[in-house]
């Protein structure tokens, strides 16, 4: 069970689903086109020639081309649709590339005046480059059956001397196969040692189906591969925060190190601050003493008589609040002023809270200068 | 390996390539949600914690100044004459007393020591009394400052008669601890 996934990995990835095509079932012709067309241009002149050279219009016509930029002619090949079963052509929603056997060996890059013999069970052909990467003369003739090795020889000769002269001539005895991809801008075909590279742009011409379909077709594997992307994203980002959850397991171990030695140090340094509190409040209490008495003082010898102290407290060393009221609101602000003009007064702030039953309740902070404060004298004494 | 894979993946069927997208999609998602989260506590201890250790690093290195400080705040004072905290207790009680404070509430002690040197702390309540008894006990403490000295003082008028005063205070003494 766990094995066979393994095994499939470690096989590579399978060659891509390609459906070869016999040659006998295409009539090929090799058609000029106009120097320095583009291949947009190219597809319309193939169109015109093989609408030109079918005795069917194009729409009942499975074709294909191959045609090398800069080239001045290209190879076209077409067949008559009802020359397929519904069953053969509903196999090919499944492939990737639908050609024909010769078509596959159109990658190859061939010296001139060579020709190429592809030897089936069914058919011999012949493709002839006289020069350049386009082949000048594609012929496929029908082999019969238990046909005889003088036979086979004689047809061979006979399709020679048909394409023309050859300086080369290469022998395939075995049928041209896809090979494992190693990328998706090519697809390889081997026969015995002959090998073909097809780019993508010549296997989309080359490519005998609807112009539709393959659009539709394109598009379905453009999605496939977005798709296969994101999983990949996914994948890359699993890493990474695979990797984000070791630094933070590695972070929590350093963390646990530090918060360590802030536990050890815990102890020590609160005896510290203690010692600190123990330091100010000692420091307070021998040089620094609260005058409460002295500040209550101050602040009433200008009261004002309207107003009733309530409450007086201390906060800090030179601090006073003082809760108060009085029926006669404006004498607040008389009382601020007066205690504002007081040399031992640094800063006076009010607080109304509001008035109730002809009552105005109001908060007096009063920060005094520190050395301005003076102890009352004790009281003489009786 | 990514090559037999991806040609493995490309030739499922749409539903079984969107299936598979889709689950890897939520994988990442949760999974970040949940490392995002556990970052962001990480990231917050680390803070807090590097600001204690920071914190600890400054007493620390401040240790001999603080010792230095208590030791100087503490020569101010003459051992023999620091108080303890009974010693607190009976003196403030003797002086309210001897001032005239009645309905007087004294608290608990509070110490807080070093082992070398104490402060001793307690709350004292006087209610129904006068400014004049306040002031006699007030002028008490101050003649034993800085042994006993005033740290919080607060006066109110009483609520049932407001010519009376009920007064809050809170007094400390230092104690040098004799070895």
């Amino acid at each position: 069970m766990c094995a066979s996934p393994l095994r499939l990995l470690r096989a590579g990835p399978p060659p891509p689903r390609v459906a070869i095509l016999s040659d006998a079932l295409f009539f090929t012709r090799a058609v000029p086109i106009a120097p320095g067309s583009s291949a947009p241009e190219v597809v319309g002149q193939v169109e015109l020639a093989v609408e030109a050279l079918a005795p069917f219009p194009l729409a009942q016509l499975y074709y294909g081309y191959f045609w090398s930029p800069g080239s001045e002619r290209a190879l076209v090949y077409a067949s008559y649709r009802r020359r397929f079963t519904a069953e053969q052509t509903a196999a090919w929603s499944g492939v990737e590339w639908v050609l024909p056997a010769f078509a596959t060996l159109l990658g190859a890059e061939m010296a001139p005046a060579t020709t190429v013999l592809l030897a089936t069970d069914l058919t011999l052909t012949a493709i002839h480059w006289a020069g350049g990467p386009v082949p000048t003369v594609v012929l496929t003739r029908l082999l019969p059956p238990e046909v005889t090795a003088e036979a086979r020889l004689a047809l061979r000769d006979e399709l020679l001397r048909a394409v023309g002269e050859s300086r080369t001539i290469v022998d395939l005895t075995e049928p041209p196969l896809p090979q494992p991809a190693r990328t998706d801008r090519e697809v390889v075909f081997a026969s015995g040692e002959f090998r073909s590279r097809l780019p993508l742009s010549a296997l989309t011409t080359l490519d005998v189906r609807d112009r539709g379909d393959l659009a539709a077709a394109r598009r379905a594997r453009a999605r496939d591969v977005f798709l296969w992307r994101i999983l990949m994203g996914s994948a890359a980002a699993c890493a990474l925060l695979l990797l984000c959850e070791l630094a933070l397991a590695g972070g929590g171990l350093w963390q646990k190190a530090r918060l360590l030695k802030v536990n050890a140090q815990s102890p020590v340094v609160g005896r510290i601050m203690q010692e600190q509190e123990l330091a100010n409040r000692i420091t307070e209490l021998s040089t620094r003493r609260l005058l409460p008495l002295e500040m209550i003082s101050i602040v009433a010898s200008k009261k004002p008589p309207a107003i009733q102290f309530l409450r007086a407290t201390t906060s800090g060393l030179v601090t006073l609040n003082v809760d108060a009221q009085t029926n006669n609101a404006a004498e607040i602000g008389t009382f601020k002023t007066a205690l504002e003009a007081l040399p031992e007064c640094e800063r006076v702030e009010v607080h109304l809270q509001g008035s109730r039953d002809s009552l105005t309740p109001f908060t007096l902070t009063v920060t005094f200068r520190p050395t301005a404060l003076k102890p009352m004298a004790p009281p003489p004494a009786s | 390996m990514i090559r037999t894979l991806r040609a493995l993946f490309l030739a499922r069927l749409f539903r079984e390539k969107l299936l598979l997208t889709g689950l890897a999609v939520i994988c990442v998602l949760v999974w970040f949600s949940s490392l995002a989260g556990q970052g962001a506590r990480f990231v917050h201890n680390v803070y807090v914690t590097t600001a204690a250790l920071r914190d600890q690093t400054l007493w620390l290195a401040n240790r001999a100044a603080i010792d230095t400080a208590a030791q100087t705040a503490a020569s101010r004072l003459e051992a023999s004459r620091t108080i303890d905290s009974i010693h607190l207790l009976s003196e403030v009680q003797a002086m309210a007393t001897e001032a005239g404070l009645r309905n007087v509430n004294i608290g608990d002690t509070q110490d807080v020591s070093n082992g070398q040197f104490a402060v001793h702390t307690l709350m004292l309540t006087a209610t129904k009394t006068d400014w004049a008894t306040i002031t006699a006990f007030y002028v008490a403490l101050r003649q034993r400052s800085p042994y006993i000295g005033i740290e919080q003082f607060g006066l109110l008028a009483d609520k049932g008669n407001p010519s009376l005063l009920n007064a809050n205070l809170r007094i400390s003494s230092v104690e040098i601890v004799r070895n």
